[in-house]
């Protein structure tokens, strides 16, 4: 599917659970997700990681709903269950996606300004540089006696100093690679939002819409 | 033809008097090599800046004068049709890429420039061939070495085959080979391809026999001028006794007096090995001089001996493990010098600064008036209330160094300590780190490619070379 649709629809499904109390349907689009993100190839460790890490939250909300809320377990196991279901939501997306197609997407058929859509798409590779100097900004700190946690305003100051630094660069980078804002580009991959795209998108939605409003339990 | 001129061009930063370039007029000639030289922070830059369209876009405020390639004021050509005239390759390698991987990357160059789709293919291979990387093609820039970045860098503007190049101290941090591969690639460019390159440097090496003209950048007047042979040989010279010192000294041997010890260490980060040792000793009052070519991975050591970076191996230091030694008390015995001083600043003003090395050191070895003292010899006396970030590249590196001495920590790793420093305070500070040694019984190790004036202060010297970190007799 087309990533844009895919992040508009997986978006629209994780509002429409926020508003609504379904177990059931909470679990159908956990399961629906879960199988969908096994036939998509993906690393032993990610997956376990999306099972494991939101086990903390979840677990939290339900206990405390259950033994403090009013609304009782019924409930409880709704929040356990939706946040599930927004993780395995969003890996559906997050973990089947190439940000490159998502901000080519954006740029092609949202329209998007380009500026906005590489923009965005420079900033995600630099992710890596990004970890590498916060680790800088902390082991500078400590050869001058201070340790900076990541509550330390400083550490902020100084790490918004070098992305200012480094949107500076990356700006001039763009320019001299022929980059100009908002000027006609040609597009080596073309991505279009087929009518497959659209019929699965209805199609999916509406499914969940149906499920919503006959099983309310 | 296309003539790279520069008429009666003069510039100033706002909320600055300093004109960094006055009344500039100069032609780069046509598919010529040029070569423009002068410190550190003399304004190089800020020409090529403008020279390439970048400025005033990105400067914020204009200059006086005019830039024209042949008969064309640059100011007249379209935005979408500079990079047709001029491209421009930066000198830090990690901000000049948008896109993941190499080949996204060319491809985003040439969707800007508007070629159809159906020849980019063609244009990426034949670019990439020409750069010697076609093996590149789709890795992942992050992935990549300096050298490599800097060959995908060289590999856009071949695909975008503008008229001029123009290249802000290109090989700062790179290896040697791939400095002499790209500066083959530069010439090739030049004498086959008519095209007319503008480099600016202030390292000198091998551009000897290669450049057509020599411009310099007077740091004093602001002006640039054109040397003839005579005057560029005498910089040449000048460039090299910067490079050397005669000096003998020892080399050390057995571990009684080693503050740090290296063990089966292997030094590997991007999956390319740097560094191999079996065994080496830093030693304990000693000023350890490391000298080795850009890129080669000296840095990267000290990165390593700071805990910034994984390594194979083991390092100990006073006995222990470092792996064991828990990070701020580790941090405040072996201290890194950073080679860019704004990453030492944590504070706003020079005071704020002072205060914070004053507030957190581990002893106060130096007093009040050693304080004082430093800060007049140094110049920065009064200065209190000024930011640090608005402070000239030499006086942040004057601030950084005073601030670390105070800090006074039994190791000092400096990266690059006199860089942006001129001769006398360079002396100046050469007393205070013998001072440091003598009184305050600290080791040093140093990097650094200035080498004269260092006499008095280097005990030992170790090259590093092929993958290796030897002792040496002789600096040089």
């Amino acid at each position: 599917m087309n990533p844009g649709m895919k992040l508009l629809l997986v978006m629209l499904i994780a509002l429409e659970i926020s508003f609504t109390q379904s177990l059931i349907v909470n679990c159908i689009l956990i399961a629906v997700s879960f199988v969908y993100i096994l036939t998509q190839h993906i690393r032993m460790k990610a997956l376990l990681g999306i099972i494991f890490w939101p086990l903390f939250p979840a677990v939290g909300l339900f206990v405390s709903q259950w033994l403090y809320g009013s609304a009782g377990i019924h409930f409880a196991w709704i929040l356990f269950t939706r946040i599930y279901a927004y993780v395995f939501l969003g890996a559906t997306f997050t973990l089947t996606s190439s940000i490159t197609d998502l901000s080519l997407t954006l740029e092609q058929d949202f329209h998007l300004p380009s500026k906005f859509a590489y923009g965005v798409l420079a900033a995600f590779n630099l992710m890596p540089k990004i970890v590498e100097e916060v680790q800088i900004i902390k082991t500078s700190a400590l050869m001058r006696g201070e340790a900076l946690h990541f509550w330390s305003p400083k550490l902020y100051f100084k790490s918004i100093l070098s992305a200012i630094q480094w949107s500076q660069n990356l700006a001039e980078a763009m320019t001299s690679h022929g980059f100009v804002e908002d000027y006609e580009r040609t597009h080596y991959k073309i991505i279009r939002i087929t009518a497959l795209d659209w019929t699965l998108f209805f199609v999916l939605l509406i499914i969940v819409q149906v499920l919503l409003f006959f099983i309310r339990y | 033809m296309t003539d790279v001129s520069i008429n009666h061009f003069t510039f100033h930063y706002p909320e600055s008097d300093v004109k960094v370039l006055n009344d500039i007029n100069i032609t780069f000639k046509s598919h010529h090599f040029s070569l423009l030289s002068g410190p550190s922070g003399s304004g190089k830059s800020t020409l090529l800046y403008f020279i390439a369209g970048l400025y005033p876009h990105f400067s914020g405020n204009d200059a006086v004068g005019e830039i024209k390639f042949g008969d064309t004021n640059i100011k007249d050509i379209p935005r979408e049709k500079v990079s047709q005239s001029v491209a421009m390759m930066f000198q830090n390698p990690n901000q000049q890429f948008a896109m993941d991987t190499v080949v996204h990357e060319m491809t985003f160059v040439l969707e800007n420039l508007r070629i159809a789709p159906d020849k980019m293919d063609d244009i990426i291979t034949h670019a990439l061939e020409f750069c010697g990387i076609k093996r590149l093609r789709s890795r992942v820039i992050n992935t990549l070495s300096g050298g490599e970045k800097q060959r995908v860098a060289l590999a856009c503007i071949v695909a975008m085959d503008p008229q001029v190049i123009v290249l802000d101290e290109p090989f700062a941090s790179i290896d040697p080979d791939s400095r002499e591969d790209l500066i083959n690639k530069l010439k090739i460019l030049q004498e086959k391809h008519g095209k007319t390159i503008i480099l600016a440097d202030h390292d000198l090496t091998s551009y000897r026999n290669l450049v057509d003209e020599f411009y310099y950048l007077d740091p004093d007047t602001h002006h640039i001028n054109l040397l003839d042979d005579e005057q560029a040989e005498h910089f040449f010279k000048n460039f090299e006794s910067t490079q050397t010192i005669n000096k003998k000294v020892e080399v050390p041997s057995g571990d009684d007096n080693s503050i740090l010890k290296i063990n089966d260490f292997k030094l590997e980060p991007h999956h390319s090995l740097l560094l191999k040792l079996n065994h080496l000793d830093f030693y304990k009052q000693k000023t350890t001089l490391i000298t080795g070519a850009n890129g080669i991975g000296k840095s990267t050591l000290f990165n390593a001996l700071t805990k910034l970076l994984p390594y194979e191996g083991t390092i100990v230091f006073d006995g222990k493990d470092i792996k064991k030694i828990r990070p701020l008390p580790y941090a405040k015995n072996v201290t890194l010098l950073f080679q860019d001083a704004e990453n030492q600043f944590l504070n706003i003003t020079v005071k704020e600064e002072l205060d914070l090395s004053l507030a957190n050191r581990t002893n106060t070895d130096y007093t009040q008036a050693d304080v004082d003292d430093m800060l007049n010899k140094l110049d920065m006396a009064g200065r209190d209330d000024r930011i640090v970030y608005s402070l000239s590249e030499g006086q942040k590196k004057k601030l950084q160094i005073i601030e670390m001495l105070i800090m006074n920590p039994p190791v000092l790793l400096m990266d690059e300590p006199f860089k942006g420093l001129d001769y006398h305070s360079l002396e100046v500070v050469v007393g205070f780190l013998n001072r440091a040694k003598k009184d305050f019984h600290q080791t040093q190790i140093i990097i650094s490619h200035q080498l004269s004036g260092l006499d008095t202060l280097i005990d030992y010297h170790a090259t590093f070379k092929n993958q290796n970190l030897a002792y040496q007799e002789v600096i040089k």
